[in-house]
């Protein structure tokens, strides 16, 4: 008898709130040999899960630790389900975003979970990595076409760099299509205003609701 | 009228002192600016390498009236280079840092090689510490651990060595191992070449990233195995970790380091009640020491010792770019205020 996709959804959500990768694997292979849906199985399964986990990241129940173990399971899970997707989900576009740790700072824990929330949350993400030449952020952007650039920095020597991209992206013409959002340890909303920045986030949670918000959407 | 190590030498025994002394340790915990090097005309990126460059650099933070001790190095990269790291050594605005890790996997460890403290950057801050030494002063001379955590994803991805903590659990705890025994060994050295404090500094271990059971299990466990041998010594510990403690103050307090050091988002009037027979170092904003005026941190300063303050400090040490005037605030406020503690 087969199981329920209701229950191999929920057992896919579970799965990654518990970062057990090899279970999330082995529910996902029975859910499309049962011929569910991949689609249904990313947003109700394995995002849902995701999203419970950050929500006990929120509350301090989870860790950074946890975190990035869930997020395996997830990211797993994915890989097997996203080439059973239609065409037609597969090719949507998503906004896409710029990420990074910039130059002279290669701290990127934080910057790492950024992508993962907002990745879970369904935005396409470019990861320049760390100790990215300012000019890069600039570069990518337009390259990719990027609807916001996101940057973090865990070093007051660094933080500069912040308010050049800016300029950079201003000198660029493109400052006017691009949300830059910018976080990290010694940053702050104030500092964001500072330099023009659209936004600023004390952690990858709020990152999500702050890029949303920017872009307008729910 | 107490010389510094006087001073700071009552305060680890739990002596009243006039009042705290304020000390930078080096290490992750850096205390040389753009400013100072250009007044004493070193390169930066040279003296990580150079032994007399980098006790010139170390005697000139206290000579310059920074702060009242001597520290070395001024970063936390010696022991991932020494174990095989590719570094890049900065500027005189950037710190130095890893580039290249030397392993994939904490199942790899048995492939990185012991630290060869004749050659290497480990070798001159050895010899940096027997320089300052040499120089038969008052001033401590505090010899500085990249913590075990923090060396260890340095040599490695980060975000592998974290999720492999709990993955190969096992095989994490024998690379944890292996980087200890060495971390060790050159704080036995760091010792016998005339330290008089070995300052650890873990930023990479905190509460916030591994939580209470982690932090335990691999930041306490190996930062004491540290301070233990260092303490067989007769050598004063401090512990730096970084980030927020609320989640982590009982597994904090099983540090035996003789003081604990904490971010600048730790209150540390909170941590005085969470820690209340703990000597305490810090937490002076490193970003307020860079951009905010003298008053605010003279402010500051005083706030950390009305707070049970022992040891004044800036929070993560400083950023490049502070100003002498704005750094040398901290200890004005002491010298002049009337803070007195009983220790």
């Amino acid at each position: 008898m087969s199981v329920s996709k209701e229950e191999l959804i929920k057992r896919l959500s579970d799965g990654v709130v518990n970062m057990e990768e090899e279970d999330v694997i082995e529910v996902v292979n029975e859910y499309l040999e049962a011929g569910y849906p991949a689609f249904d199985a990313i947003m109700e399964g394995l995002v849902d899960g995701m999203n419970r986990a950050s929500q006990l990241y929120e509350e301090e129940e989870y860790f950074v630790t946890d975190v990035l173990l869930c997020s395996d399971a997830m990211y797993e899970g994915l890989s097997v389900l996203r080439p059973h997707l239609p065409a037609s989900e597969a090719e949507k576009v998503k906004p896409k975003g710029i990420i990074g740790v910039v130059e002279g700072d290669t701290h990127d824990i934080g910057k790492n979970l950024v992508k993962i929330m907002l990745e879970t949350a369904g935005f396409d993400m470019v990861d320049l990595g760390r100790d990215v030449p300012l000019q890069s952020f600039v570069d990518k952007a337009k390259e990719e076409n990027a609807s916001f650039v996101c940057m973090s920095t865990l070093m007051t020597t660094t933080m500069g760099g912040m308010k050049t991209v800016v300029e950079l992206l201003r000198e660029a013409g493109i400052r006017e299509q691009v949300k830059v959002v910018i976080g990290g340890g010694p940053i702050s909303k104030k500092y964001a205003d500072t330099i023009g920045a659209d936004g600023y986030s004390p952690n990858a949670v709020e990152a999500v609701k702050l890029v949303k918000n920017l872009l307008d959407i729910a | 009228m107490l010389s510094p190590i006087e001073r700071l030498n009552k305060v680890f025994n739990r002596e009243t002192v006039d009042r705290p002394p304020c000390i930078c340790p080096g290490g992750m915990m850096n205390m040389v600016t753009t400013e100072l090097i250009e007044e004493v005309g070193i390169k930066f990126p040279e003296a990580h390498m150079n032994a007399e460059m980098m006790a010139d650099l170390a005697a000139a933070v206290y000579e310059k009236g920074c702060f009242e001790n001597y520290g070395v190095p001024f970063c936390m990269t010696i022991e991932a280079e020494d174990f095989g790291a590719k570094v890049d050594m900065g500027t005189n605005i950037y710190e130095p840092h890893v580039v290249e890790y030397i392993i994939d996997s904490v199942k790899e460890w048995e492939k990185i090689p012991k630290i060869q403290f004749q050659q290497g950057r480990g070798k001159t801050v050895i010899d940096a510490i027997k320089l300052l030494k040499a120089k038969g002063s008052d001033v401590p001379i505090i010899g500085n651990l990249t913590g075990p955590i923090s060396t260890a994803s340095s040599i490695m991805e980060p975000v592998v060595f974290y999720k492999e903590l709990r993955k190969s659990n096992t095989a994490a705890h024998e690379f944890m191992n292996f980087v200890t025994e060495e971390l060790i060994l050159f704080a036995k050295k760091q010792i016998e070449a005339g330290a008089d404090i070995i300052a650890i500094s873990d930023p990479s271990g905190t509460g916030e990233i591994l939580g209470p059971k982690l932090f335990e299990e691999f930041a306490v466990k190996y930062i004491n195995r540290i301070i233990d041998a260092v303490h067989q010594e007769n050598i004063g510990t401090i512990v730096h970790i970084c980030g927020g403690m609320k989640k982590v103050y009982p597994e904090a307090n099983k540090i035996r380091a003789n003081v604990l050091s904490f971010d600048s988002i730790v209150s540390m009037k909170e941590a005085r009640e969470n820690l209340s027979d703990r000597l305490l170092m810090g937490n002076v904003s490193t970003y307020a020491i860079e951009f905010g005026e003298p008053q605010k941190i003279a402010e500051l300063t005083q706030k950390c010792v009305k707070d049970g303050v022992n040891i004044i400090s800036p929070a993560c040490g400083l950023g490049m770019k502070s100003s002498l005037k704005n750094v040398k605030s901290m200890i004005e406020s002491l010298t002049k205020g009337d803070a007195v503690i009983d220790a």
